[in-house]
């Protein structure tokens, strides 16, 4: 199974779901299928999860998708108890897993030798996990999750190797900027406000 | 000064500060204001595994509006120090770091984390301020989440049993 044709599965369901991914060609890839400033490009390994649970909590009607390694979860996987204690029930948690960080010279993970992700989420308290085997079943389980309001995780083990997409457009400043206006058009909130100097306070 | 008065002052401090996000993680100094903060219906409380993991979610959470705090000791802040540089300053994010002062001068323990605490965060350029006044508190809190916000980084402030409250003696930890 390839990442990239699971993203285009996603892609073809996600909407207007927020989108966080992991540092890495995901985040390459998933950008040229659905260009936007509703994504975020997460530079941390590991802390994807976690900034999509943040998201999670400050937006509950709005849907958010981490998009995971095995390399990124293995290095945070506290955040699974965690994701599991607070249960947003926006929140998809994807994870491609290759086995390797692909991204690092493709030395082989802990998955390679036994590691089970779905089984550590499942364990750390995540009610709705499953391994999706084949692309068909990964865009049934993304359909499903999102159609109900569910914390759902969600494997996928992937061939290494990836597409050929353009370079990310832009630095993680105007990231940062262009999803913050996205969410304030979109919410029809006030998030950065003109800071005043304080002899103005 | 009363352990519960202060945990209270510092709340209200951070609540009028706009915070309506706290991640944390327990030390026996800040037990009664993470007890305060998990009743409190005003604030998210987000109870960690590991304060890293706290640094993104505020993160996240900061992008979608919310005004985030994360309580922790000092360890806890040397722990979360890869996701404040990657994440935080790389992304020019605001964060107020509510930083229990392990350690610090007249502690019996901790000497080790006190002594670094201070050059790390000087290391980092993260501007901070330690608390000694429980008076001062709630008007400090403020000016550092105005600092923050305004400077798009994370601001410190240092938590000392000075204004945390020292507990009732029951052995030394």
């Amino acid at each position: 199974m390839r990442r990239f044709d699971c993203l285009k599965a996603l892609s073809g369901e996600a909407k207007d779901a927020l989108v966080v991914s992991s540092a890495g060609a995901t985040t390459l890839e998933w950008n040229a299928l659905r260009p936007g400033d509703g994504n975020f490009r997460v530079r941390t390994l590991g802390l994807c999860s976690s900034i999509a649970l943040g998201m999670a909590l400050g937006l509950p009607q709005r849907k958010v998708i981490a998009l995971d390694g095995d390399g990124s979860l293995l290095m945070n996987l506290c955040s699974l108890p965690t994701i599991a204690r607070m249960n947003p029930t926006n929140l998809i948690h994807i994870v491609f897993d290759n086995q390797v960080y692909e991204a690092s010279g493709c030395g082989e993970t802990a998955t390679a030798h036994g590691a089970d992700l779905v089984a550590m989420a499942r364990a750390a308290g995540i009610q709705h996990t499953l391994w999706a085997h084949s692309v068909e079943s990964f865009a049934e389980a993304v359909s499903r999750a999102l159609a109900e309001r569910q914390l759902t995780f969600i494997g996928a083990k992937v061939e290494t190797g990836r597409i050929e997409v353009s370079p990310y457009p832009m630095d993680e400043i105007e990231n940062k900027y262009r999803f913050i206006r996205y969410i304030e058009k979109t919410e029809k909130i006030e998030i950065l406000k003109t800071n005043l100097p304080t002899s103005y306070l | 000064m009363k352990v519960d008065a202060a945990a209270r002052t510092i709340l209200s401090g951070l609540k009028e500060a706009g915070i309506n996000l706290i991640a944390s993680l327990p030390d026996i100094n800040l037990a009664e204001l993470l007890r305060l903060i998990e009743q409190d219906r005003d604030v998210i409380h987000v109870p960690l595994c590991r304060e890293e993991e706290g640094i993104g979610i505020c993160a996240g959470a900061y992008l979608v509006g919310k005004k985030c705090a994360v309580v922790m000791q000092n360890g806890g802040f040397f722990n979360s120090n890869n996701a404040i540089v990657s994440t935080l300053l790389q992304y020019q994010i605001p964060l107020l770091l509510m930083i229990y002062y392990a350690g610090d001068i007249g502690d019996r323990t901790f000497s080790t984390s006190g002594g670094m605490t201070e050059p790390v965060l000087n290391a980092m350029g993260i501007r901070f301020y330690t608390l000694r006044e429980l008076a001062q508190a709630k008007e400090v809190i403020q000016r550092a989440q105005v600092l923050a916000e305004d400077s798009k980084r994370p601001v410190a402030l240092l938590l000392t049993k000075e204004v945390l409250g020292r507990r009732p003696a029951a052995g030394a930890i």
